[in-house]
């Protein structure tokens, strides 16, 4: 029996022992590897940066294991500049062989990898991958295929555009932001045709969500055709609200008619809208108008006229203040204080000497 | 992080978060002839304007972390030593009102990220005479 004990205890002391050393090895090797990258980080980093000014002449070599780090350091930098700048990077990269390990990395089927890859095919304009890139913009994954739509924007703008309308359209599960990022890519003016004429056809949630996007481009190549759909069609509210948006962004005095005329509709997210772009489009004689809403029901409407009123190129602090004194209730004398302040603060702000 | 400056060589400082812009507008500026002075976020900048002497130029990028670069850019045209410094200011996106304020504050001009590395220089030659 204490010969069991025994073997027992030394084959514990013996198995602790051996995850100690186990321990020791993996942090031996995690360190050796974090040297390694740092290194590398450390030779290619400057090296990156020194050929957007002027090509190196010779390129040290790259280990295998080293690639994925190499391309995380080289898009990083891709994704800081643009211009002839990034054409000198994109040398750098096909020297080094880093074209070939995209796409080999393209077909890999993991997650991480491939979209490194995708990353790198874009800003290499590499056409070959054009219909794998078409594919994998249609992917369930939403940052996978969104990488892949702004690959394809990156290789081939005029091309990629008709193609990714009807998926901007219908992915609710791609980031706005990253949509934005992506037309703005692409060229506003190229694409913001063809979104309004998307909107013409699109359910009205669709058509509004499209011009929103536009109301984010603030490009005026769009307002004929929106300006014809409000016109022509009997529009759904979101419709509407998104068309007021995005005439307030364009702030084209042509609009200034249409957009009076919603500032009484009775859904009270259309009151909005119509109060913010006349914010920003408004003449000194749509002051009344936007007095008159600070007394709305909603709150949402007294608090964007009260901005919109702020905005008015009539508007001074000491007519701000005056008004502020006769109006009938208290909540439309409160919601003008904010904006009161503000106004104060940029008066403050630009009276200051500048360089 | 922070390069010491040296006196022969007239002084950027840069206020920029996002390291991977931070480290290529050193390299730029360093390799321009210019000693660069970083802070990787606004209440760093704004501790280090309160210490230093008043730079060649500010490159200040708009969204900072704690403190914002319109508010920096506030900061630094109160202080009297600070008022003639050229601004810069860097912004991620072309937000109109945000550069008209910053414009309007003070601030001497704007880029838009990602940037030209062209531009930069000719941006920079406009408020600066390129050290030899």
């Amino acid at each position: 029996m204490a010969h069991v004990g025994w073997i027992l205890t030394i084959t514990i002391h013996a198995f602790i022992l051996l995850l100690f050393v186990w321990i020791l090895v993996l942090r031996a090797l995690r360190r050796m590897t974090e040297r390694r990258r740092r290194n590398m980080v450390d030779v290619w980093r400057p090296l990156l940066a020194e050929s957007l000014v002027e090509a190196p002449a010779t390129l040290p070599s790259i280990h295998p294991r080293d690639h994925v780090l190499f391309l995380y350091l080289w898009n990083s930098m891709q994704e800081s500049i643009k211009g002839e700048a990034s054409e000198q990077l994109n040398d750098v990269a096909r020297r080094a062989g880093m074209d070939t390990v995209a796409l080999r990395l393209l077909h890999t089927g993991r997650l991480r990898l491939q979209l490194l890859a995708v990353a790198t095919l874009g800003h290499l304009k590499e056409a070959s991958v054009w219909d794998e890139l078409v594919r994998l913009a249609h992917a369930h994954n939403a940052f996978l295929s969104i990488e892949a739509a702004r690959a394809m924007v990156r290789i081939r703008p005029k091309a990629a555009i008709p193609l990714l309308i009807p998926l901007i359209s219908t992915r609710s599960d791609w980031s706005p932001l990253k949509v934005m990022a992506l037309l703005n890519e692409a060229g506003a003016d190229l694409v913001a045709i063809a979104l309004a004429q998307a909107t013409v056809s699109a359910p009205p949630p669709i058509a509004a969500r499209l011009i929103r996007l536009l109301a984010s481009l603030r490009s005026p190549s769009a307002l004929p055709i929106i300006r014809q759909l409000m016109n022509e069609q009997k529009p759904a509210e979101d419709v509407i609200a998104a068309s007021l948006s995005l005439f307030g962004e364009c702030s084209d005095p042509q609009d200034l008619p249409m957009v009076r005329v919603y500032l009484t509709h009775p859904t009270w997210y259309i009151r909005v809208q119509a109060a913010t772009a006349l914010g920003k489009i408004g003449l000194e004689e749509d002051e009344a108008r936007v007095i008159g809403l600070l007394g709305d029901t909603h709150w949402w409407v007294r608090y964007r006229a009260a901005e919109a009123l702020s905005k008015l190129p009539s508007m001074t602090e000491a007519k701000m203040v005056e008004l502020q004194a006769t109006l009938p209730t208290v909540e439309s004398q409160e919601v003008i204080m904010p904006f009161l302040t503000k106004l104060r603060a940029t008066k403050t702000a630009t009276a200051l000497p500048a360089a | 992080m922070t390069t010491a400056p040296r006196a022969e060589k007239p002084t950027i400082f840069i206020a920029e978060d996002e390291e991977g812009t931070a480290i290529l507008l050193k390299f730029l500026l360093a390799r321009g002839g210019y000693t660069v002075v970083h802070a990787a976020d606004g209440q760093q900048a704004q501790t280090m304007i309160d210490q230093m002497p008043p730079p060649a130029l500010v490159l200040l990028d708009i969204m900072l972390p704690y403190l914002n670069g319109l508010q920096l850019l506030a900061h630094i045209r109160q202080k009297a030593e600070w008022q003639h410094v050229p601004i810069i200011m860097l912004t991620a996106d072309s937000n109109e009102r945000d550069i008209q304020q910053a414009l309007a504050a003070g601030a001497n001009d704007y880029m838009v990220k990602p940037f030209n590395p062209r531009e930069l220089t000719a941006r920079l030659q406009r408020f600066l005479t390129v050290p030899s």
